[in-house]
């Protein structure tokens, strides 16, 4: 992948006050990590959002601050709950000749023979996985191929990856990626007439009652 | 349907639901997921409801999860009854949900099967929902 490199200036606005930076067009972040003084930092926001969309967690991006570059890793986006807008974003300056681990997600490609044969279930057990290496080392994405499930029960393991050897696999090699899982038998879920909802809404939980009778029990049991 | 198995007090007051939500609000489980937009309180009813639709149009493939739990009880006082006595019974319980909520996920399905199925589950709530997907799904990114 290209070199990404992003604009960003220093940032002496912080608190509450990058509410306006944000309406003007700005978007707030920071930026620490090895040797490098946690510094408040600004960038357009637009371009960030736009670039930064098929950057991966373990893909390197350069911040020009102010004419510096900083090889990063962007570390943390936090996000307008509804809307997804990126609000703030950290980025983990590291050192190219020094090994780090960082999370690298998992893609399936391809057509399970399982899944379409046999209608097995596809249950994804791992998202992601820590790598060490250095950080130009480390694979943005691991792409797994699916069409080795051929049969139900049939599962990728960590150790069946093949990755570099310049990354090191930090997870245990035991772990399941994906599993071609058998499909549920099929039960017929009874509707509830409309009495039995009715009694079902009318059953009360338990009240937790208060300690002190419990207490009071104890310390009987004590006197005896 | 849902309900607390025990509670510490019969019957709650009935709050406000201020701002939006700050926890739950992304897909963590599953693929898909159907994401508040209103604040408002969702039944037991609604989240079973809306819980068979998916699991039915998913036609045996592929896992739910319901991110939501009605812990509320709503209490209401029987017809033609003067005021007082008391507060009324509880009728049903209520989740209390907030925008932005992710209240059901869908895993396991491709994004035809699982948009279908959440589409459906969308007309059994009373507040506005859209369909969510996983970040890294949407763009490749992860962080």
């Amino acid at each position: 992948m290209e070199k990404v490199v992003l604009k960003a200036t220093r940032r002496t606005v912080i608190g509450k006050q990058v509410g306006a930076l944000r309406r003007a067009g700005e978007l707030p972040a920071i930026l620490y990590g090895h040797n490098v003084e946690p510094t408040a930092i600004s960038m357009n926001a637009k371009e960030v959002t736009k670039t930064l969309a098929r950057v991966s967690a373990s893909s390197l991006v350069t911040i020009d601050l102010d004419g510096k570059e900083f090889p990063t890793l962007v570390r943390e986006r936090q996000r307008e709950p509804i809307k997804g807008v990126i609000i703030h974003m950290d980025f983990q300056a590291v050192s190219l000749t020094e090994k780090i681990r960082a999370n690298v997600s998992i893609v399936l490609t391809g057509a399970s023979p399982a899944v379409k044969d046999f209608s097995a279930i596809l249950v994804t057990t791992l998202n992601a996985l820590e790598l060490e290496a250095l950080p130009q080392d480390l694979p943005e994405r691991i792409v797994v191929d699916i069409a080795k499930l051929e049969k139900i029960g049939d599962g990728i393991h960590v150790s069946d990856l093949v990755l570099s050897d310049k990354v090191h696999v930090v997870s245990s090699t035991d772990e399941m990626i994906v599993l071609a899982a058998a499909p549920k038998t099929e039960v017929e879920e009874v509707a509830p007439t409309e009495a039995e909802v009715a009694v079902e809404e009318g059953a009360e939980p338990d009240v937790i009652e208060k300690g002190k009778k419990e207490e009071e029990g104890e310390e009987e049991e004590k006197k005896k | 349907m849902l309900m607390p198995k025990r509670v510490k007090y019969r019957k709650q007051m009935r709050g406000r639901m201020k701002g939006k939500e700050l926890r739950g609000v992304e897909v963590s489980f599953g693929e898909y997921g159907l994401q508040a937009l209103e604040p408002g309180w969702v039944t037991a009813r609604q989240i079973e409801a809306a819980r068979r639709t998916i699991v039915h149009a998913m036609k045996r493939r592929g896992k739910v999860w319901i991110r939501i739990f009605p812990d509320k009880p709503f209490t209401r006082k029987p017809p033609e009854t003067r005021m007082g006595k008391g507060k009324g019974n509880v009728e049903y319980w209520v989740a209390v949900v907030k925008p932005g909520r992710v209240m059901f996920e869908v895993g396991g399905l491709d994004e035809g099967t699982a948009r279908d199925a959440l589409n459906l589950a969308r007309r059994k709530f009373a507040i506005k929902t859209k369909i969510v997907a996983r970040y890294d799904l949407v763009a490749g990114e992860q962080a």
